[in-house]
């Protein structure tokens, strides 16, 4: 019983890192450059499919091909700010809410038409294996993929705190008429917020081919579970969204383990209903920390 | 793809007569182009209704592609020999996957071709709605689809292989090959074809002496099916049914490798039993078992038309597909009996049909004839295993052609 427990904390910790790229990639742009991106998850397909191509006809290994998936939705997201999103600012809410509507629905047709619906899957040495503790396991795939996404949100957290361009975006995203002030370039501050936010999306559909399949539609199941991460965690706040989303990989893993396969959903968005209620602005309260 | 000449012109008759009477059918062959030739010779108009386009297109082609092969070899063998040699005319129409156009396509091609008779359409749904137009017009329709409403209030509908009824049936048989007495999780998407297929096999269980010890509904499409199967793992079960569509099942399939658990998976038939399921899931597919009405390896002559199948498409001759083949044989010598196109003698010669040997009656069982509701009294399913990015029959034992691969 106490095994079984054990397991599923695990398990839902493992996912819980990926569910955490995503969100963290949410929250930032919301928190920088004040827009809700439902294109997330499709950025995240993106890399899968960067990822699965290269496997495929290179035979480079989807970890090694984060060198690829992260500069190139990098740079998707610079483009992205520069020739779009930066349109849409300030025009209100509804605006900015199409159009990343459109795009996720514009990315997701267009893999649909290019890639075809099927799932293309791609195998690792590590794919299937794992590493056992007693009787305990860790998925090696799973394993990596966490500790991956562990150190990037550290990086992005350092990046944050202890460089002039992290903490021009924080001042951007605290006050940006402020921040104009002394100097800081919004424009460029939010292009490189933006940019930050895909090559994090990238990085989780990289880290997710060796054991996951992709297809046109794969990213809808991840972007889910970061928007309700990003809720929890309070909007815009990265370390909220972090920790939010290993919470909700545990509850998962807790609710399909003691309540129904089909209900482990359910303990999540409950999760998120006795936030809402009793805590409007999310577990962490204060704003981009 | 729609072509093929209208045989009731007059024109055609006179060109038959005049064909006995000059007993020259060699010189027309010498004179004409290859289309001329069909349309001197006698042709018995077959109607293949297949969806080539929409969500079913992929099986569809393939399903047109082994009709086509199959009406090949009855031709090259010399078609119909009490017809004076007629050659199957195939005419083939598109369904697109769609209940409507099914409808009206099959009855577009009974009133505009003349047809001896009807295979089609793969999909029960589209089946079902075939089977309703032939029956009125009185044309007899062969299927292998697996719908047990097939089988009822029908004159016309013949069904030559495994039943649904009998599938369930069967994939509970088949974990008495993990252990005697198996213990079995179930775990399904908690959707209609999900909780119907399930409940199927959860009512049979306790007569075929088998234990459900988890009988688990999840939501389809989740992120990491690590929770489920360390339920499953939770469960102490042996084998492991999965009702499930690709995505969820590539991830049970990982789950299980990376738990290290030992447990038997059976899939099922459908979208499981076809070259497309290796295609996307590739080795993974090792050792994972399913059900299927017809496998390529069932007899020599089945392995023969395999053979030919795959140099021409790269890929095994599916279930679905091998089974058509059959039917058409089935068709042949129906017409042979017959000596007549008319639909109705056709149909009275298919009732009759009795054969264990040659291209129709390979397949499971071995031998085909149909009772009073259109069943083939000798059909039942085969359980499959994946070896090798292949299809091998390993259950019942008389089908086994392979040994059971252990996980």
């Amino acid at each position: 019983m106490l095994e079984t427990l054990a397991q599923a904390v695990i398990n839902g910790l493992l996912i819980g890192g990926i569910y955490a790229l995503v969100s963290i990639g949410v929250t930032l742009i919301f928190g920088v450059v004040k827009i809700v991106n439902f294109a997330q998850g499709e950025f995240v397909m993106l890399g899968m499919y960067i990822s699965f191509f290269l496997a495929t006809y290179f035979g480079i290994d989807p970890l090694l091909s984060l060198a690829v998936s992260m500069p190139v939705m990098f740079l998707v997201g610079v483009l992205l700010q520069h020739f779009l999103i930066r349109r849409v600012l300030g025009l209100g809410d509804m605006p900015q809410i199409f159009l990343t509507f459109a795009l996720s629905l514009f990315l997701m047709n267009v893999a649909l038409l290019l890639f075809t619906a099927n799932y293309r899957t791609v195998d690792t040495p590590y794919s299937d294996s794992a590493l056992y503790l007693g009787p305990l396991y860790f998925p090696v795939a799973k394993l990596i993929a966490f500790v991956l996404a562990m150190t990037l949100s550290g990086v992005l957290w350092l990046f944050l705190h202890a460089t002039d361009l992290g903490k021009a975006m924080r001042a951007a995203a605290q006050k940006p008429e402020v921040a104009m002030l002394m100097g800081i370039n919004p424009d460029r501050v939010f292009c490189v917020a933006v940019g930050i936010s895909l090559a994090l999306a990238g990085a989780a559909g990289s880290l997710l081919m060796p054991f996951y399949p992709a297809s046109p539609m794969a990213g809808q199941t991840f972007v889910l579970m970061a928007f309700v991460a990003v809720v929890l965690g309070t909007l815009g706040n990265v370390k909220g969204a972090l920790i939010a989303s290993l919470m909700m990989g545990v509850a998962e893993s807790l609710g399909i383990q003691f309540v129904g396969a089909d209900s482990g959903l359910i303990v999540v968005f409950l999760m998120l209903l006795l936030t809402l209620a009793f805590r409007p602005s999310g577990l962490a309260g204060g704003a981009m920390r | 793809m729609k072509s093929g000449r209208n045989p009731t012109s007059p024109r055609r008759h006179r060109r038959r007569d005049f064909l006995k009477v000059a007993g020259g059918a060699f010189a027309v062959g010498a004179f004409a182009a290859l289309p001329y030739r069909a349309r001197a010779a006698d042709q018995v108009n077959i109607g293949a209704l297949y969806p080539v386009t929409g969500s079913m297109a992929q099986i569809g082609q393939g399903c047109v592609n082994a009709a086509k092969l199959a009406a090949q070899m009855v031709n090259d063998a010399g078609g119909i020999k009490s017809l004076g040699g007629a050659k199957l005319n195939l005419i083939v129409s598109d369904v697109q996957s769609d209940p409507t156009v099914t409808r009206t396509e099959t009855d577009r091609l009974i009133n505009g071709y003349q047809l001896a008779a009807i295979h089609g359409c793969f999909a029960s749904a589209l089946t079902l709605i075939a089977s309703e137009v032939a029956e009125r017009a009185k044309v007899p329709l062969l299927t292998g689809s697996s719908s047990d409403q097939l089988n009822q209030n029908r004159h016309y509908t013949f069904t030559p292989f495994a039943r649904a009824s009998q599938f369930a049936q069967a994939q509970l048989q088949m974990s008495k090959l993990i252990s005697d007495k198996p213990k079995v999780a179930v775990v399904f998407e908690n959707t209609a074809f999900g909780t119907s297929t399930s409940n199927g096999l959860k009512e049979k269980a306790p007569g075929e002496g088998v234990e459900i010890v988890l009988f688990e509904p999840y939501s389809a499409g989740f992120a990491d099916a690590g929770p489920l199967i360390n339920k499953v793992k939770a469960s102490g079960a042996d084998m492991l049914f999965s009702v499930s569509y690709l995505n969820d099942l590539i991830l049970i399939v990982r789950a299980i490798k990376q738990t290290g658990l030992k447990i038997a998976l059976n899939g099922g038939s459908g979208g499981f039993v076809i070259p497309d399921f290796y295609k996307s899931v590739g080795p993974l597919t090792e050792g994972l078992l399913g059900v299927a009405h017809w496998n390529h390896d069932c007899n020599a002559d089945a392995q023969k038309v395999n053979e030919v199948y795959k140099k021409t498409y790269g890929e095994f001759l599916f279930e679905y597909a091998g089974g058509l083949v059959a039917q058409t044989f089935m068709i042949a010598d129906a017409l042979e009996r017959a000596a007549s196109t008319d639909p109705q003698k056709v149909r009275d010669a298919i009732a009759a049909l009795d054969v264990s040997s040659g291209y129709a009656a390979m397949g499971p069982g071995g031998k085909v004839k149909f009772g009073p509701d259109g069943k083939n009294i000798y059909a039942h399913p085969v359980g499959v295993q994946w070896q090798s990015g292949d299809l091998a029959s390993v259950f019942p034992k008389d089908d086994a052609r392979a040994s059971l691969m252990k996980s």
